[in-house]
C-alpha cells in the first residue's frame, strides 16, 4: 500500500513536466492572472440574466462538497468500541475544536444546541475547499494530450480564492445574524440595540456609523477569506514561473522561498482561514442574541 | 516585493512602470504595520503564557484570531493596490 502511494506520488511528480513542455510554446508571456480567467465547461447553462454554467470553481466547489460529506461520513460515522480506533481519534478531535474553541467562544450556551452545526459546517467546509487548493489537481483550464486522450493539466486553485463564493458564505451569516437577532429578541429591542450609550448630540454621527459597521462586517468576513487564498496562490503560482526564467540564479531562491511559502500556506493559513471563518460566524450570531455583552 | 518585480518586466511605458511602484510601495507599507502588529501579539503571548503557563490552551484560540484578524490588514491593502492597478 506505501509503496503503491509511493509509486504514484513519484508518478505525478513527472507528469507536470511534459505538460510544461508543450505550454511554453503557446503561451509566450507569464503571468499568474490567468488562473482567474474562467472558461465555461460543457453547455452554457442560463437561467435569465444569471449564469448557471459550470467552470473551474464550481467543480472545486462541488468536489469541495463531495470531499466535506466523505470527511463527515468517514469521521464521525464510526462504530464506537471498547478500544477507540484512529478514526474515531480524529473525529473525536474534529468535534472539539468546533465546539470549544469555534462554538463556545462566541454563542452563548442556549443557542449552541441551535447553531453548532451551522458553524461546525462552516469549519469543515472551508477548511476542504481551502485544502484542496492546494493539491495539485488535472482541474484546469489548459489541456495536454496523454495517449492521444486530451487531459486538463495539473494546477493548483482554491474556489475561495474567487470573492462570490466567500461573498456567498459571508452573506448567509450576515442574514443568520439579524433574523436571529429579530427571532430573539423582538424586531424593536434588537435594533435599539444598535443605539450605544453616548450623549444625545451625538447620536447623529455615531447610528450611521454602527449601521456601516454592520456592513462592513459582511466585507471584512468576506474579503479576508478570498484574498488570504488569493495572494497565497498568485505567489506560489509567481515563484513557480520564477523556476522558469533563463536567469540561473533566480532558481535556487525560487524553489526555496516557494517551498517555505507553500509549506507556510498549507499548515498555517489553511487552518487559521477556516477557523477564523467559523469563530467569527459564531461571534457574530452569539452577539446578535445578546446584545448586551 | 518579487511580484512588483514581475509586473515591472511586463511593464512596457512609463506609466505602468510607476503604477507598479505604487502597487509595491503600497503593500510593503501595509505589511510594515502588519508585521509590528503580529509581532506584539505573539510577543504579549509568550509574555503572558511566561507568567501563567496553565492558561495557554484558553490564550491560543485568542492568539490565533488576533493574529487572523491583523494578517488580512496586508491583504486589504494588497486587493486595494491590484484594483488600483488593473482598474486606474
Amino acid at each position: 500500500m506505501k509503496r503503491l502511494a509511493a509509486t504514484l506520488f513519484a508518478l505525478a511528480l513527472v507528469l507536470p513536466a511534459s505538460a510544461f513542455a508543450q505550454d511554453t510554446a503557446t503561451e509566450t508571456d507569464f503571468d499568474p492572472a490567468h488562473e482567474w480567467e474562467f472558461k465555461t465547461w460543457g453547455p452554457e447553462l442560463k437561467i435569465g440574466p444569471i449564469d448557471m454554467s459550470i467552470n473551474k470553481a464550481v467543480a472545486y466547489l462541488m468536489l469541495g462538497t463531495i470531499v466535506s460529506i466523505v470527511v463527515g461520513l468517514v469521521f464521525m460515522r464510526v462504530r464506537i468500541g471498547r478500544g477507540p480506533t484512529r478514526r474515531q481519534a480524529v473525529g473525536e478531535t474534529i468535534y472539539e475544536v468546533a465546539q470549544v474553541q469555534v462554538a463556545e467562544q462566541g454563542l452563548p450556551t442556549k443557542a449552541i444546541g441551535r447553531w453548532f452545526p451551522y458553524v461546525a459546517t462552516l469549519m469543515i467546509f472551508i477548511w476542504v475547499i481551502n485544502m484542496l487548493g492546494f493539491i495539485p489537481l488535472p482541474l484546469s483550464d489548459e489541456r495536454w494530450e496523454i495517449g492521444g486522450i486530451r487531459v486538463p493539466t495539473l494546477a493548483i486553485f482554491a474556489a475561495t480564492s474567487t470573492l462570490s463564493v466567500t461573498l456567498a458564505l459571508a452573506l448567509m451569516t450576515f442574514v443568520f445574524t439579524h433574523v436571529e437577532g429579530i427571532r430573539e429578541n423582538g424586531a424593536r429591542k434588537y435594533f435599539k440595540s444598535w443605539i450605544p450609550d453616548v450623549p444625545k448630540g451625538m447620536l447623529p454621527m455615531i447610528v450611521p456609523l454602527e449601521i456601516l459597521g454592520q456592513f462592513m462586517r459582511l466585507v471584512s468576513l468576506s474579503v479576508r477569506l478570498y484574498a488570504n487564498m488569493l495572494a497565497g496562490h498568485m505567489l506560489i503560482l509567481t515563484f513557480i514561473g520564477l523556476i522558469f526564467l533563463v536567469t540561473p540564479w533566480v532558481f535556487p531562491i525560487s524553489v526555496v522561498l516557494g517551498s517555505v511559502f507553500y509549506l507556510f500556506e498549507v499548515v498555517i493559513v489553511v487552518s487559521i482561514q477556516a477557523y477564523i471563518f467559523a469563530a467569527l460566524s459564531a461571534i457574530y450570531i452569539g452577539s446578535a442574541i445578546e446584545p448586551e455583552h | 516585493m518579487l511580484s512588483s518585480f514581475f509586473f515591472l518586466a511586463a511593464a512596457e511605458d512609463g506609466a505602468d512602470a510607476g503604477k507598479a511602484i505604487a502597487l509595491a510601495l503600497g503593500i510593503g507599507l501595509g505589511s510594515l504595520g502588519a508585521g509590528i502588529g503580529i509581532g506584539n501579539i505573539f510577543g504579549s503571548m509568550i509574555q503572558a503564557v511566561a507568567r501563567q503557563p496553565e492558561l495557554r490552551g484558553e490564550l491560543t484560540g485568542i492568539q490565533w484570531l488576533g493574529f487572523a484578524l491583523t494578517e488580512a490588514v496586508v491583504f486589504y491593502g494588497l486587493i486595494g493596490g491590484l484594483l488600483a492597478y488593473v482598474l486606474v
